[in-house]
């Protein structure tokens, strides 16, 4: 199984194995490559959402909750979200070139057309959300190959809004 | 029965609705439980199941899909309280609060209103008419003028030539608007047009109206604003300073008490010009004066805040007043109970507030199941939530879930307090702002008092990252829990069930465990 944390874009590949009572690592790849596996000794915890984890000979405790294939991990004080990749898909971050709706809302305004070129960081539009106005910008250089949606359109969290080609 | 603290009140009461959600509503209902009233949460249909519901006494249903058929809709609050018999009404913050025509039809309808009167709120809410008062009252205010804006007229040219006058870089306002909202900053002339137009959808979209008040913006200043009390027979004190200069595009991020910029000679000042604002109004009740602080110890008036405000808390820290009792005692005609010289300041108090936003993606809005939701705990933390764990966070309401809020005998203690707390604070299912609170807060431009008002909207993201975790542990954790099988689907009973046998518990944690 491979799996990816949402902050990252590399895919890693556990072995795990039982050992004196907890869980280790005894081999890992990452990005198909061989690394040195993390030394973790991890194990339950007798309270719900918790796992014992030491981590170089440091003992922590880490809650962990499950949303569908991914984990949240609350450890050493900060929050990460590790997600579980489906076999043989390509590259960890999905429909590269594609901008999706960070959350449901209303489109204000658009400030490209189909065919432009634009840069990385460049604004493509005004989604509203919460009454609040979030400018979206482009992720990466391109041509705007697809626009989904027009002006005073409603989308919902995670839908298409717009393709960059290179 | 009115509780027994409010016999021989003029205006006595014994059942609030309060006309809110989320935390707010969760601090006075437990405020209006604690002294002996009884308490009534309002709810739409998506509150149904929520946290302020769950602490009332009672609960009335306001039907409708939208917020102005529910919590902006006064007649059918007013009809809700009235049918459950409530015979006080507290706005909290933000909806009606701050809704002059609200407070006189709950006044006119004979019940009692938890806040100022109605003509207070219309003079300070209306930007240029607060400011007219200021000037006659002798309270130092920021250059800038009106624009009257009507609806097709050519106001650009208009907006252009005041813009010109009042110099840039400048502050857009919309005269209705508040909270960030309908507030623009522009740097140059050929950006006005665009950040005008944002304003004014922004302030007609939250508040229904679309005036517009230029401003010079001052660089380097401080939010300082400080909390005033008044009662109904003339008396009015201030209870000190807090210092909101941690903030992000005007909504803020980070508070405390007392302001590591004010001494106290420039509290006494402050404090007596807030005092003099409040009784030019006839304030009566529990506001805020805002004032921006210039870094050679001028300061301005900024507008006044006529409703509790989100970061009361760390004013009653410091100062040991339960601002919501004295709201309910204020109402009900009693006297403030002290005198200007009792008020104390106690140690240092920092307020965080909890957000599901995404500061990765630019602070939008986040949404999803709490699926974990521990809060921290210990001396001199109190948290202020109005979620709990399993809530359903959705893009329906204000994205601010809670407030954590610290006590210690100094600034540096608290810091290390909050900081600690945050740490402590499990927020999963739902991405938050815990992690940039952390960051903020350990800047060494937070640490040594010296951010503006520019602080966070001016700092390269990069420098507020935190610490990377070593991406292979993150991994490790995650394949461990999957093969342990933890967060698994839970029933009904919120128990744990197994997803390949249907079992409730996982069996070697039942063998495991130890006995006392």
């Amino acid at each position: 199984m491979e799996w990816s944390v949402s902050s990252g874009n590399s895919r890693y590949k556990p072995t795990l194995e039982d050992r004196d009572g907890s869980i280790h690592v005894s081999s890992m790849s990452r990005d198909g490559m061989e690394v040195h596996p993390p030394d973790a000794a991890i194990s339950a915890d007798s309270q719900q959402g918790r796992l014992s984890v030491e981590v170089d000979g440091n003992q922590m405790i880490a809650h962990v909750a499950r949303d569908g294939d991914s984990w949240w991990i609350h450890i050493d004080g900060r929050a990460h979200v590790v997600n579980l990749l489906e076999q043989g898909s390509g590259s960890a971050s999905k429909d590269e070139g594609a901008l999706t709706a960070p959350m449901p809302g209303t489109i204000l305004d658009l400030m490209v057309k189909e065919g432009q070129r634009v840069r990385e960081g460049q604004a493509l539009m005004v989604l509203e959300a919460m009454k609040m106005e979030h400018r979206i910008t482009s992720p990466k250089s391109g041509e705007i190959t697809r626009l989904h949606y027009g002006k005073g359109d409603r989308v919902d969290m995670g839908s298409v809004l717009v393709e960059i080609g290179d | 029965m009115p509780p027994e603290w409010m016999e021989g009140s003029p205006r006595p009461f014994s059942k609030v609705l309060v006309a809110n959600r989320g935390e707010i509503a969760v601090r006075i209902l437990r405020a209006a439980r604690e002294s002996g009233l009884v308490g009534v949460a309002m709810y739409s249909d998506s509150d149904a199941s929520s946290l302020h519901v769950e602490v009332a006494d009672e609960a009335v249903r306001i039907v409708g899909d939208t917020l102005d058929q529910t919590y902006l809709n006064g007649s059918a609050i007013i009809e809700a309280a009235k049918s459950c018999e409530a015979d006080a009404i507290h706005p909290g913050y933000g909806f009606l609060s701050e809704r002059a025509g609200f407070a006189r039809e709950v006044e006119s309808s004979g019940i009692v209103w938890i806040g100022p009167p109605a003509e207070a709120i219309e003079t300070m809410g209306d930007k240029i008419s607060a400011r007219r008062l200021m000037i006659d009252s002798g309270v130092p205010v920021i250059p800038g003028e009106e624009v009257p804006v009507e609806d097709g007229a050519d106001h650009l040219g208009n907006l252009a030539i005041s813009a010109a006058r009042v110099g840039y870089p400048l502050l857009l306002k919309a005269s209705a608007g508040g909270g960030g909202k309908g507030m623009r900053a522009v740097s140059e002339p050929k950006s006005l047009r665009s950040e005008y137009e944002a304003a004014a959808r922004e302030a007609s979209a939250a508040f229904g109206d679309g005036t517009v008040y230029v401003e010079r913006l001052l660089r380097n200043a401080k939010h300082v604003e400080i909390q005033v009390l008044c009662d109904s027979h003339g008396k009015a004190v201030h209870l000190n300073e807090r210092d909101c200069s941690l903030q992000r595009r005007y909504q803020k991020v980070i508070e405390e008490a007392p302001s590591p910029a004010v001494s106290g000679s420039k509290r006494e000042e402050m404090g007596q010009a807030a005092v003099t604002a409040a009784m030019s109004v006839g304030y009566v009740g529990a506001g805020t004066v805002e004032f921006l602080l210039a870094s050679n110890g001028d300061f301005y008036f900024l507008e006044m805040n006529t409703r509790l405000q989100v970061e009361h808390p760390v004013t009653e820290m410091t100062t040991g007043v339960d601002l919501v009792q004295k709201q309910f005692e204020v109402a009900a005609g009693l006297g403030i109970g002290f005198e200007q010289h009792e008020v104390s300041q106690n140690g240092h108090s920092i307020e965080a507030r909890i957000y599901a936003e995404d500061p990765r993606s630019g602070f939008l809005p986040s949404t999803g199941k709490l699926s974990m939701w521990r809060q921290p705990s210990g001396p001199g933390i109190r948290v202020d939530s109005g979620v709990r764990e399993g809530d359903e966070v959705t893009i329906d309401f204000d994205p601010m879930l809670a407030k954590l809020i610290v006590h210690a005998p100094n600034r540096g203690a608290a810091i290390r307090r909050m900081d600690a707390a945050l740490s402590e604070f499990v927020a999963l299912g739902v991405t938050t702002n815990i992690e940039f609170l952390r960051n903020a807060l350990n800047h060494a431009s937070f640490r040594d008092g010296s951010i503006d008002t520019d602080f966070l909207d001016n700092s390269d993201p990069r420098e507020l990252d935190g610490e990377e975790y070593d991406e292979g542990t993150l991994v490790a954790i995650a394949a461990a829990a999957q093969r342990l099988g933890l967060g698994s689907a839970r029933n009904d009973s919120g128990e744990a069930v197994d997803e390949h046998t249907g079992h409730q518990g996982d069996p070697f944690r039942t063998l495991r465990r130890t006995f006392p």
